[in-house]
């Protein structure tokens, strides 16, 4: 919202010596942001409005013209270069158009002094300005050719006539304050937050009667004129309506114009300008309609009906529904209502006749239309949030006809047509004083609390017991409780007054952790296992291309939830999986050149469930590396990251999660929740990993699949143009604590160790054999230990692999005997041997 | 015939064991193993020296083999002193050997690699250090939401304006008759990602009784995406509701808050604003970081940056989650993460942060 400073100081009288500046900053203070503050016109000295009388062009410049103007007292030539210069006639015979002229001695908004300077040899003093030189616009077509309606005395000083200089605050009001978004507002706003220093309210002429002449009234009364019919209460409960006869459309006059242009709004012609210029003031959003162009003469306020549609201002042609509420004719929709006018009702050039709409509309109804039409005007913008429907409808038509009599002629049809079937009172509310004392931590006197929300201009009363009977004007929709009187209160008062303390702390520890949070901290704990290993931690978003997880996740890739409105299709899908997005990463890093690449994510993947009102939000660790192990100086290809630098990794992650990795399925029957082991993953399971380097990581209680690493397919890397192997992994991060363990003192003797070495088919897992020498249920076997995967060609029989394991024996309680381990290690064998095909050597 | 000790045989024995310790002397294994071979060679259990030995002693008549004995533990304990020697000298040389090796101390050393935390995750885990000190735990809530949960109990009830400050990202609804989406709420109402970490509010209100202390870190979501706004980032709210709860607690929990974070001279000031959910509203400013108040980029010439929205939690939010708000009263408080770590840090374009790029994750190092 733009606040014009000259606008503002007609409405309040401030403290001598209250600057720009100082306003802004008791405006922040008290609760309206200022976001900026633009000087415009500032720094114009020695501009007056001068005749042109006559122009000739240049001897020796064909874009170049000698004016001659006139000042009141003589005539000078001055050398200008715009292609717009007028001529006396112009704009109908007789009238002489004006120019503003800068005067050797004069200084511009840009700093620049004007002196009497040869332009291709022809002396000029000072020059005619443009918008741009003037600092009131960005406009540079052309020089500002001002009417002598705009009431701008030749000779005069420019800026003085022009309302200049000014400024203009930005403020961002918040949507609890409608009567924020007009001048008087925040004139009384401000005229609030400086009262202690002498800021006072001027009084407002808003009686229209009393301003006006007899002979600005016409004959008829506007009820013979125009029939108006509120078909809708409910989406407008008033609506209040002046009709002008004989209007001249014109221009307004310069000051008008610049004070819309200074404000955002582009000056159109005097009625309309009167109308924006009334909202400007009171916030309340006004239409004028060609009376002419309404069928029937009558206004109706009603719903769309089926399949009407409307082209509004905008030239769009809107398909209405039912919902929408409109300003309609004898015949058809003729208005968005509160939203935007319709073009064939609009007032045009040859307008005479006019209808002045003053309503207040319910604001859903409004917020409905204008986001169904993603329109977002003045006027949406106003009734969104609450207009007044008493004072702002009344007071804001009444000075807008005020300013169309005046600028645009015409007469005002007796008798204004106003429909308010159930008036809106001011609502009463009850504040005690100890309330806000106890809500803002302060201790303030009843009567200061009563001051301060009488400044607001809320009517206050000290009832029984220091409670306030307040009374709050429709032009506050946003108070309507004893707790946002408790506010205003400490508003007023500032919170700068506020002592800081801390909340007493209570006995209770806090609320017990939830499912939640164990999964929260887990991936806390994942975070730095993750980052100890090496890998550099991204955050992405959770939003992907559905087309990147099938790319990823293949055929069988969980269907993601969409977006109904995503900001793009690459954004559009909740991700499932959070390799597609670390694939790009990965992308992302190794096209800028980096060859050493490990990431990790930590985060949630979004699955549905069937059932269920909120998808699954399972939080997940995943991985993507390429590049070398540690190496010294070059590395070299033996130095190249494989499939077991990930295996290492993930049972790192395995075990700092508080999972048990197993060698193999527990062979008797479901494990621990905890429990978990790794086997070969199947194509369909790993799509995005080659199919003979891809394991799976699987719980040993449901057989679920928790996990997977291995490397990136050759064919996925190709699609997403990375040339550098890739290797990934992606573990479910578990909601569960870790069983909790308890101390186990270390044996005090000797355990003994016996190495096995055979073939066996190099099909079969090492895990397997593992498992099975464990499954011998030998008692005094402690670990097993695989020293050796051999598969020279020549060394092992075809089609097999030479395995060396080193099994521990020990008992907790004494030292073995040799004898003993030699039959343990026996049994041991023999129930290897009675599983797989092997060949001791 | 009486057998007499034979000198001869003494004398004898002597001499051939003499000489055999001289040659073993001679021998001069050059390294540790050579000398054990050699020590093993004359004075192992079948080394020579001991095998002429129990040669001579099998051969000596009784009366003689404890001079025979005596010969042999001499020459025995000669040459164990020479082997002991020897081995002292092979030890001190190699010693000496390693000692003299010299590296190049300037060469780069094996490749190892720490990995690096974001630096949001590492803004994040310092806000709740410094909150768990004043006694707020962790809580958490889902990322897809209900729009009760997001707006409803949060007093933004349909068609209310301040929707339009959080510009909202809607889930698409299951397809009819197709599989469950989970996106279908009651009464055909869409769900959707949440605008802020206050559902979290409400979760926790809902679970859980008067005194309430959390702070809810997490992403959230607004369609949105420029330099200062992505589509998705990071807030940290804080919410602390007990009988007695005042504004001036907020204002001394946010002040310590700031000065733990930012500094111990860093003042901040309190400016009314509006939040739906909190009444009295306020947001906060803290003196500008680089430039002392007197004005630069960074504040916009106000010598204030604004970091953070907060209030008294509204009575419409206690009634949804059933709270006597004439009992209870509580404040709530809610920041950016990525503000955060662009004041600290000076990062300007706020979607570096989910890059991806590791140039800028590792500059947290």
């Amino acid at each position: 919202m733009k606040i014009s400073w000259n606008w503002l100081r007609e409405l309040v009288e401030l403290p001598p010596g209250t600057g720009p500046v100082e306003v802004a900053t008791r405006l922040g203070l008290g609760g309206v942001a200022v976001d900026g503050i633009h000087a415009v016109g500032k720094d114009l000295s020695g501009l007056i409005v001068a005749e042109v009388r006559a122009r000739r062009p240049h001897p020796k410049a064909d874009k170049l013209t000698i004016v001659t103007v006139f000042d009141g007292q003589s005539e000078t030539e001055v050398v200008c270069g715009a292609p717009n210069v007028p001529l006396p006639g112009d704009g109908g015979p007789g009238r002489r158009p004006r120019v503003v002229w800068a005067r050797p001695g004069a200084t511009l908004p840009s700093g620049m002094k004007l002196g009497v300077r040869e332009v291709r040899g022809v002396s000029s003093p000072g020059m005619l300005c443009a918008e741009d030189e003037l600092g009131i616009s960005e406009d540079h077509g052309g020089i500002l050719i001002l009417s002598p309606d705009d009431g701008l005395e030749i000779g005069g000083d420019f800026a003085a006539g022009a309302d200049l200089p000014d400024f203009v605050f930005e403020l961002d009001i918040t949507a609890n304050r409608p009567d924020l978004l007009g001048h008087v507002g925040v004139a009384r706003e401000l005229a609030a937050l400086l009262a202690d220093q002498g800021a006072r309210l001027r009084p407002l002429v808003t009686d229209l009667g009393a301003t006006l002449a007899s002979t600005d009234f016409g004959t008829k009364p506007a009820a013979e004129l125009v029939q108006v019919e509120l078909v809708d209460p409910l989406g407008c409960p008033r609506y209040l309506a002046h009709v002008v006869t004989g209007v001249t459309i014109g221009p307004s006059p310069l000051r008008q114009r610049l004070r819309l242009q200074r404000l955002g709004i582009r000056p159109r012609s005097n009625v309309v300008d009167a109308t924006n210029l009334a909202m400007l003031l009171w916030g309340q959003p006004l239409h004028a309609f060609d009376l002419q162009a309404l069928r029937g003469r009558r206004v109706m306020v009603r719903r769309a009906r089926p399949g009407e549609t409307l082209r509004t201002l905008d030239g769009a042609d809107r398909q209405l529904a039912a919902d929408d509420l409109v300003i309609a004719d004898g015949e058809r929709a003729t208005a968005l209502a509160g939203v935007m006018g319709g073009e064939d009702s609009e007032v045009r050039a040859t307008t005479t006749d006019i209808l002045l709409e003053s309503a207040y509309f319910d604001p859903a109804t409004v917020r409905r239309t204008a986001r169904r039409f993603k329109l977002h005007t003045e006027g949406s913008h106003r009734f969104e949030r609450g207009a007044d429907p008493n004072a702002g409808v009344l007071h804001a038509a009444q000075s807008c006809v005020a300013q169309i009599l005046k600028l645009a002629g015409g007469r005002l049809a007796p008798g204004c047509l106003d429909l308010y079937p159930e008036p809106r009172r001011p609502r009463q509310l009850a504040l005690r004083p100890t309330r806000t004392d106890s809500i803002w931590g302060l201790q303030v006197p009843a009567e200061q609390q009563a001051t301060a929300l009488r400044r607001l201009g809320l009517l206050v009363e000290v009832g029984a017991n220091e409670v306030l009977q307040v009374s709050v004007p429709t032009f506050r929709p946003d108070l309507s409780r004893e707790i946002d009187l408790v506010e205003e209160v400490g508003r007023v008062h500032g919170l700068d007054k506020l002592t800081p303390t801390l909340p007493r702390l209570q006995v209770a520890p806090p609320a017990e952790s939830t499912p939640g949070l164990r999964a929260r901290h887990n991936a806390e704990t994942a975070r730095d296992i993750c980052t100890a290993l090496g890998l550099d931690e991204v955050i992405l978003f959770s939003m992907v291309g559905p087309e990147r997880l099938r790319l990823v996740g293949g055929p069988q890739a969980p269907t993601p939830l969409r977006l109904d409105n995503p900001l793009r299709e690459e954004l559009s899908a909740l991700r499932t999986q959070l390799l597609p997005g670390l694939l790009d990463s990965m992308h992302h890093n190794l096209s800028h050149g980096l060859s050493e690449v490990r990431l990790f994510e930590v985060g949630e993947v979004f699955l549905p469930r069937p059932g269920e009102l909120l998808p699954a939000e399972p939080t997940r660790v995943a991985g993507v590396l390429a590049g070398h192990r540690e190496h010294l100086l070059k590395p070299g290809p033996a130095d190249r990251l494989d499939v077991y630098d990930v295996r290492g990794m993930v049972e790192q992650l395995l075990a700092g999660l508080g999972y048990e990795l197993l060698w193999a399925a527990p062979p008797a029957g479901p494990g621990a929740p905890h429990q978990v082991y790794v086997r070969a993953a199947t194509t369909d399971e790993t799509p995005w990993l080659h199919p003979g380097v891809a394991a799976a990581v699987v719980s040993a209680a449901t057989g679920e699949l928790l996990g997977s690493y291995g490397e990136v397919h050759p064919d996925l890397r190709q699609k997403l143009a990375i040339e550098a192997p890739i290797l990934a992994f992606e573990l479910s991060v578990p909601d569960f604590a870790r069983p909790p363990r308890l101390y186990a003192a270390p044996s005090r003797f000797p355990a003994v160790t016996r190495d096995l070495s055979f073939f066996v088919d190099a099909t079969v897992p090492a895990g397997d054999l593992i498992v099975t020498l464990h499954a011998a249920g030998e008692a005094l076997l402690g670990e097993v230990q695989i020293l050796e995967d051999y598969r020279e060609a020549g060394h092992v029989p075809a089609g097999h692999k030479g395995l060396l394991f080193n099994l521990t024996y020990r008992l907790p309680d004494r030292t073995l005997v040799d004898e003993e381990v030699h039959k343990a290690h026996d049994r041991v064998v023999s129930h290897l041997k009675s599983r797989f095909t092997v060949q001791l050597r | 015939m009486t057998m007499q000790p034979s000198a001869t045989t003494a004398v004898e024995l002597q001499k051939q064991l003499d000489e055999l310790l001289e040659r073993y002397k001679a021998e001069r294994a050059p390294s540790e193993p050579a000398l054990r071979v050699l020590h093993a060679r004359y004075l192992g259990k079948e080394g020579e020296i001991r095998r002429r030995l129990t040669e001579a002693l099998k051969a000596a008549p009784g009366p003689e083999k404890r001079a025979i004995g005596q010969i042999g533990n001499s020459i025995i304990a000669q040459a164990e002193a020479y082997f002991a020697e020897c081995l002292s000298t092979i030890h001190t040389a190699a010693r000496q050997a390693d000692l003299a090796r010299r590296v190049d101390v300037t060469l780069p050393g094996r490749a190892q690699r720490r990995g690096a935390l974001h630096v949001l995750t590492q803004v994040r885990r310092e806000l709740e250090g410094i909150f768990a000190e004043l006694g707020f735990s962790v809580a958490t809530g889902p990322q897809v939401e209900t729009d009760f949960h997001n707006f409803e109990a949060l007093a933004m009830p349909k068609d209310h304006p301040a929707r339009d400050m959080q510009d909202t990202f809607y889930l698409q609804s299951a397809p009819p008759g197709g599989p469950s989406q989970g996106a279908q709420a009651g009464d055909g109402e869409q769900l959707l990602l949440r605008t802020h970490t206050s559902p979290v509010q409400i979760r926790t209100m809902l679970a859980h009784k008067p005194p309430v202390r959390i702070i809810a870190p997490g992403k959230v979501y607004r369609k949105d995406d420029d330099p200062t706004h992505a589509p998705m980032f990071q807030q940290i709210e804080g919410l602390c509701v007990d009988e007695g709860v005042t504004f001036a607690d907020l204002k001394g929990t946010l002040l310590y808050f700031v000065q733990r974070f930012f500094g111990r001279n860093v003042g901040l000031r309190l400016r009314p604003s509006f939040f739906p959910f909190t009444e009295p509203s306020a947001e906060v400013d803290i003196e500008c970081l680089f430039c002392q108040r007197s004005g630069c980029r960074t504040c916009k010439g106000s010598g204030y940056i604004e970091i953070l929205g907060c209030g008294m939690v509204d009575p419409e939010v206690f009634r949804h989650v059933g709270y006597d708000d004439q009992k209870y009263s509580g404040f709530a408080f809610g920041t950016g993460l990525e503000r955060m770590a662009m004041l600290r840090y000076g990062l300007s374009d706020l979607r570096q942060f989910f890059s991806g790029d590791v140039r800028v994750t590792q500059q947290f190092r």
